[in-house]
């Protein structure tokens, strides 16, 4: 399946979506406290901006950038220096995997001890599964590189970082930019979830949400769990764009 | 035997080796050598032939020193003092080019990692590309070439830093008649004027023929060489050449007493 056609079925189902929703609101099935119209959400939207709903945003979007941009700068070269070296890897594989079923949330309270209570803890919480998940995919797509590629690299006598870093990164870079996908949306689902449920965050759409929620202005809350949602699609989006711009010379398994 | 002719010194020299593989169920045998020796002359053009799965390229990658043997020694000419200086071209092409740089770019590369100078890569670059008809694929990634331009791709690119021994296993595989001919031609060439050493690694006697100074054929386990003949006919050889078939059938001789 192509990708325009996958777009716009995805459109289809989402303005399918939308007309149930609209049906069902209309009807009264269920109350506006629980299902407020569609209309009425987008009359909200107007209001939000007069608040803080941008300032919001940016802040939760400054915080998912920054949570990924550790895990890749920390992910990804060690990743590959873990591939290369893979005697090292094999030495804390298990562990690593055992941090990784560790679920971020949990360790919360821990990062509020270590690192102490404020924006560098959030950031640091949804930094942490990010980077786990960029470093394994990372490793084990430079485990997976062609070894017989690699002899190209001992023979025209590569050192180690040009090795890695002419070499290996290519190679991994498929599995690097899947870690990176997965990546977004962990960081995206734990800087809204402790923005919201952590008190310490002066704000973020996760706050809006969940102030939005407890003071009964339930199409606002709608409209600000859609606007999540929305930052979730394009940053996907983003990545995707990457992918094609920086993997153009992988030979499209579509088209064989 | 007379003594060796300076011309005669040896590029690679192989040594009783032995090299067995883990033996497997469906192949029987894990020995594929014991006790092999062989010698490729500098400046020749060797070729080794055999069935499949007669372990011709496990020697090729002995001889690169890609494979240790388990036993005995492989030794170069004094002559190669770069790792470099010597090198196997996989029978897969995708294996010997970087899919992520252009076709310019992957021809290129080596030279730069070897510290050849901007205009003297771009010069063999170019020369490179006319050489073996891919002057309209610069900007194109491997992915994007037809399995004869691949070949052509990988032979290019390890041929750009002048290696003094190359060894190429399979490289026509993909080829069509004519273009294998120009190819082959364009490989003499370059051979000739770089002094290189060259091993060729096929199952085609015509491919041998056109090429070789010395041909080898290989088989049974453990290996052991079967024929061991030498042309002297001169360059372009086509089927009209003078002893064109004597040396033909010589070839085709070898190979059956290989199958007996």
């Amino acid at each position: 399946m192509d990708w325009s056609k996958q777009n716009s079925r995805a459109l289809m189902f989402l303005a399918a979506l939308v007309v149930v929703w609209a049906a069902v609101a209309a009807l009264r099935i269920v109350p506006a406290i629980v299902l407020p119209t569609p209309a009425s959400v987008v009359r909200a939207v107007p209001k939000m901006l007069q608040e803080r709903l941008l300032a919001d945003i940016g802040l939760t979007l400054a915080r998912v950038l920054g949570a990924l941009a550790i895990a890749c700068v920390f992910g990804i070269p060690l990743g590959l220096y873990l591939g290369y070296r893979k005697g090292v890897y094999q030495v804390i594989e298990s562990p690593l995997h055992a941090l990784r079923s560790v679920p971020a949330s949990a360790l919360f309270p821990l990062f509020l001890i270590v690192i102490g209570v404020g924006e560098k803890s959030i950031i640091a919480l949804a930094a942490y599964p990010s980077l786990l998940v960029i470093l394994a995919n990372t490793v084990s797509g430079a485990t997976l590189a062609n070894k017989r590629r690699l002899y190209q690299a001992r023979l025209l006598g590569l050192d180690t970082f040009d090795t890695i870093t002419e070499v290996l990164a290519y190679e991994a870079l498929p599995n690097i930019l899947d870690g990176i996908r997965t990546a977004v949306s962990y960081a995206l689902m734990l800087v809204i979830a402790v923005e919201m449920f952590i008190g310490l965050s002066e704000r973020g759409l996760g706050r809006s949400i969940y102030e939005y929620q407890s003071t009964y202005r339930i199409p606002e809350t709608y409209g600000a769990i859609i606007i999540a949602g929305i930052i979730g699609i394009l940053l996907n989006a983003v990545v995707s764009q990457m992918e094609r711009r920086m993997l153009r010379w992988l030979p499209n398994v579509q088209e064989d | 035997m007379s003594a060796p002719a300076p011309s005669a010194a040896p590029a690679v020299e192989v040594e009783r080796v032995a090299f067995s593989y883990p033996a497997r169920s469906d192949n029987g045998e894990g020995t594929l050598y014991e006790d092999f020796s062989l010698e490729v002359e500098l400046g020749s053009r060797f070729v080794l032939m055999g069935p499949s799965g007669s372990g011709k390229s496990t020697l090729g990658r002995m001889l690169a020193r890609i494979m240790t043997p388990q036993a005995g020694e492989v030794r170069w000419s004094p002559q190669f003092t770069h790792r470099w200086d010597v090198v196997y071209l996989d029978q897969h092409p995708i294996n010997s080019v970087f899919p992520w740089l252009t076709v310019a770019s992957n021809i290129k590369y080596p030279m730069k990692k070897l510290g050849w100078e901007r205009s003297k890569r771009q010069d063999r670059m170019c020369y490179l590309m006319s050489l073996f008809r891919m002057g309209a694929l610069a900007d194109a990634y491997p992915a994007s070439l037809s399995g004869g331009e691949l070949q052509r791709l990988a032979l290019a690119r390890c041929l750009s830093w002048k290696p003094q021994l190359v060894i190429l296993d399979e490289p026509f595989s993909a080829l069509d008649r004519k273009v294998k001919a120009e190819i082959i031609a364009a490989l003499g060439e370059l051979a000739a004027r770089d002094r290189m050493t060259l091993v060729l690694i096929t199952h085609n006697v015509s491919d041998a023929l056109a090429l070789g100074t010395r041909c080898v054929v290989i088989g049974r386990r453990p290996v052991r060489i079967i024929s061991d003949l030498e042309f002297r006919a001169t360059f372009p050889r086509e089927a009209a050449t003078p002893d064109y078939d004597t040396m033909q059938q010589a070839l085709i001789a070898g190979i059956r007493d290989g199958l007996v």
